[in-house]
């Protein structure tokens, strides 16, 4: 919709009757009027200093029109339209019609869309470009305007082409401005053409019943359908109620129509409230209906025993998984205690809703109570076994300290006698060297005029030593 | 919707009690989805004495852009058995793809198409790699690109 109204100076403190919605076929532009300029001093409205209000709006009645945009598809048209008329995509009678090369005729904005879809002719799939389109013969046009077309508002029959100049300055039931525009307030609001002789009666007033605040234009409305302190005829009996009292009327007017006490079970019976004890005594449910009555009383208390109980049941069924898990937990190996504890606080949290969230809480408590004992625990008996590790290897590593001083001394040892066993070697095949043999090689060193042969001999044996 | 919804409601007063034989409107409530049912009248063996569901969804581009045309499964009412035809009701058409739908057609033509579709056929299968379509398949049917080869049916 677009109702801007280019005009208006101060907005009504009520909604004005935009009579125009989304389901009528035609739109009002109000803001494509004539301009007038935007100061209220404009001459045309200060000129005529005349109260006499239906005067000046008479005279200016073509000021009030409205522009109409008709939407050609959505009126309805007398009888049924040639089928030669109606385009094959909407389905309408042709709305500014073009044609094809290929000789088929469609409206331009349905074509248009199908172009945009693919470049060929919707009925023979012949390529088609859109610029190739040209417009309809001018009798294809001719034929269209004088098709016979309802007019929206006051369903006159009329030729389609000049259904907008209708409505737009002929029409009785079309829309016009309210006559107040003209003044200086300048109404905003719209009125049906066959009214817009009398004065503006967009202005706020207490109805004379109710004392609500409603616009005058609307009051007639009002009263007659809508205002509570108004009498209206009860809609059973002959008696004129209140309106505002017609509910508690319908439920007490011996006109009213009523079922019968035993609908519930079963009875069809309709009858108007001051005839329905004759069928009381006939109803075939009199005697069943208090039983039924019971029974239902009984089956719901039932239904209630049985819903409570199960409420127990589930309540007790995951007490007792609980404790199984719990069980379950305490049963593993230390090591994977802490990963089943890490699970419980979600398990609980999930059911903190429940009923039985207290239990859980404190089951959880005196497992985090555990873990913390059997963690403080750990760390004590990690502390025993380094102390016991320390304690043990303490005595080892003497020993082997030991182990290899003594070790040292067998190796001195043994050297030692390699060198004797060697120099008796040396005795024995080399010849000679005498009582020096058993010096060492610091008594060797002594002999400094033997021949150089031995000394080199002596030499080596030493060398031998050293790599053992 | 305005444009759609009009082509539809001027469709569904021309459907109304006038209808090619062997197809009924079931329901049309609204413009956005229709039912109806959808029968072989020759003395087919496939599909003697069966009763076909189809359902038509609009779009606002309607009949723009084509209608989204499935066969669907109730109680009574199974999904034909045909070559081109999933077991999950949807139908391999080329007339109901973007690129073969024209807007000059409506939902009783298609109904005639498919119609005619399923008495031209002899072939009591479903289309090849059938189950694997359907376990697999999470589009729309027009968002599937068939591959239209098969111009025997």
């Amino acid at each position: 919709m677009s109702e801007t109204p280019a005009l208006a100076r101060q907005p009504l403190p009520f909604p004005g009757s935009h009579l125009s919605d989304l389901s009528q076929p035609y739109t009002i532009h109000t803001d494509v009027e004539v301009d007038r300029g935007n100061s209220p001093e404009t001459p045309s409205r200060l000129t005529s200093s005349s109260p006499n209000l239906s005067d000046h709006s008479i005279s200016r009645a073509s000021d009030l029109n409205l522009r109409h945009t008709i939407d050609l598809r959505a009126i309805t048209y007398d009888g049924i339209v040639d089928e030669n008329l109606v385009c094959p995509i909407c389905r309408c009678p042709f709305i500014d019609p073009v044609l094809t090369d290929c000789d088929h005729v469609f409206c331009r904005a349905c074509i248009d869309g199908s172009l945009s879809h693919g470049n060929f002719c919707p009925i023979d799939r012949l390529p088609l470009a859109e610029d190739s389109l040209t417009r309809a013969p001018k009798m294809v046009f001719n034929q269209l305007d004088s098709l016979k077309a309802k007019c929206p508002c006051c369903a006159k029959l009329l030729p389609r082409s000049g259904l907008e100049t209708h409505l737009e300055r002929y029409c009785l039931e079309a829309h016009v401005r309210c006559p107040g525009f003209l003044l200086e307030q300048g109404c905003s609001e719209m009125v049906k053409r066959g009214v817009s002789n009398q004065h503006c009666l967009h202005y706020p007033a207490d109805c004379p019943d109710c004392s609500e605040t409603i616009q005058q234009a609307e009051m007639d409305t009002h009263r007659d359908t809508f205002c509570k302190e108004r009498l209206k005829p009860c809609d059973y009996c002959e008696v004129e109620i209140l309106r505002c009292n017609e509910s508690e009327h319908v439920e007490n007017c011996p006109d009213a129509v009523q079922s019968c006490r035993w609908a519930e079970y079963g009875c069809q019976h309709e009858a108007k409230r001051k005839d329905l004890h004759l069928h009381a005594g006939d109803c075939h449910f009199k005697s069943i209906g208090p039983m039924a009555g019971f029974l239902k009383k009984e089956i719901n208390s039932l239904r209630n025993d049985v819903q409570n109980l199960t409420e127990t049941n589930h309540l007790q069924e995951r007490r007792i998984k609980f404790l199984e898990s719990g069980q379950r937990a305490s049963e593993r190996p230390m090591e994977l205690m802490d990963l089943s504890l890490a699970n419980l606080p979600e398990a609980t949290s999930a059911d903190s809703l429940d009923p039985g969230h207290d239990y859980l809480l404190s089951l959880l408590e005196t497992q985090q109570n555990r873990l913390s004992h059997l963690s403080a625990e750990l760390s004590d008996f990690q502390g025993k076994n380094t102390m016991m590790l320390f304690n043990e290897t303490l005595p080892l590593k003497n020993e082997l300290a030991e182990l290899r001083s003594t070790q040292q001394v067998t190796c001195m040892h043994v050297r030692w006698l390699m060198r004797f066993r060697m120099q008796e070697n040396q005795r024995r095949f080399g010849g000679g060297p005498g009582p020096a043999s058993s010096g060492g090689p610091e008594g060797g060193a002594g002999f400094g005029g033997e021949p150089p042969l031995s000394r080199r001999l002596s030499d080596s044996s030493r060398d031998v030593i050293t790599k053992l | 919707m305005a444009f759609a919804s009009r082509r539809l409601g001027k469709e569904l007063s021309k459907i109304h009690g006038n209808l090619p034989p062997g197809i009924t409107l079931v329901t049309a409530e609204g413009f956005e989805e229709w039912l109806l049912d959808v029968q072989v009248l020759d003395e087919n063996p496939i599909y003697m004495g069966k009763l076909f569901r189809l359902m038509f969804r609009f779009s606002k581009s309607y009949p723009i852009e084509p209608p989204e045309v499935t066969f669907v499964n109730t109680t009574d009412r199974p999904i034909p058995m045909h070559p081109h035809i999933y077991s999950n009701g949807i139908i391999c058409l080329d007339l109901l793809s973007t690129q073969g739908w024209s807007p000059v057609q409506n939902v009783e033509s298609v109904c005639m198409s498919l119609q005619s579709m399923l008495t031209g056929n002899t072939k009591n299968e479903r289309p090849e790699g059938d189950e694997q379509f359907v376990a697999s398949n999470r589009r729309r049917p027009r968002d599937i690109d068939f591959y239209y080869h098969d111009n025997t049916v």
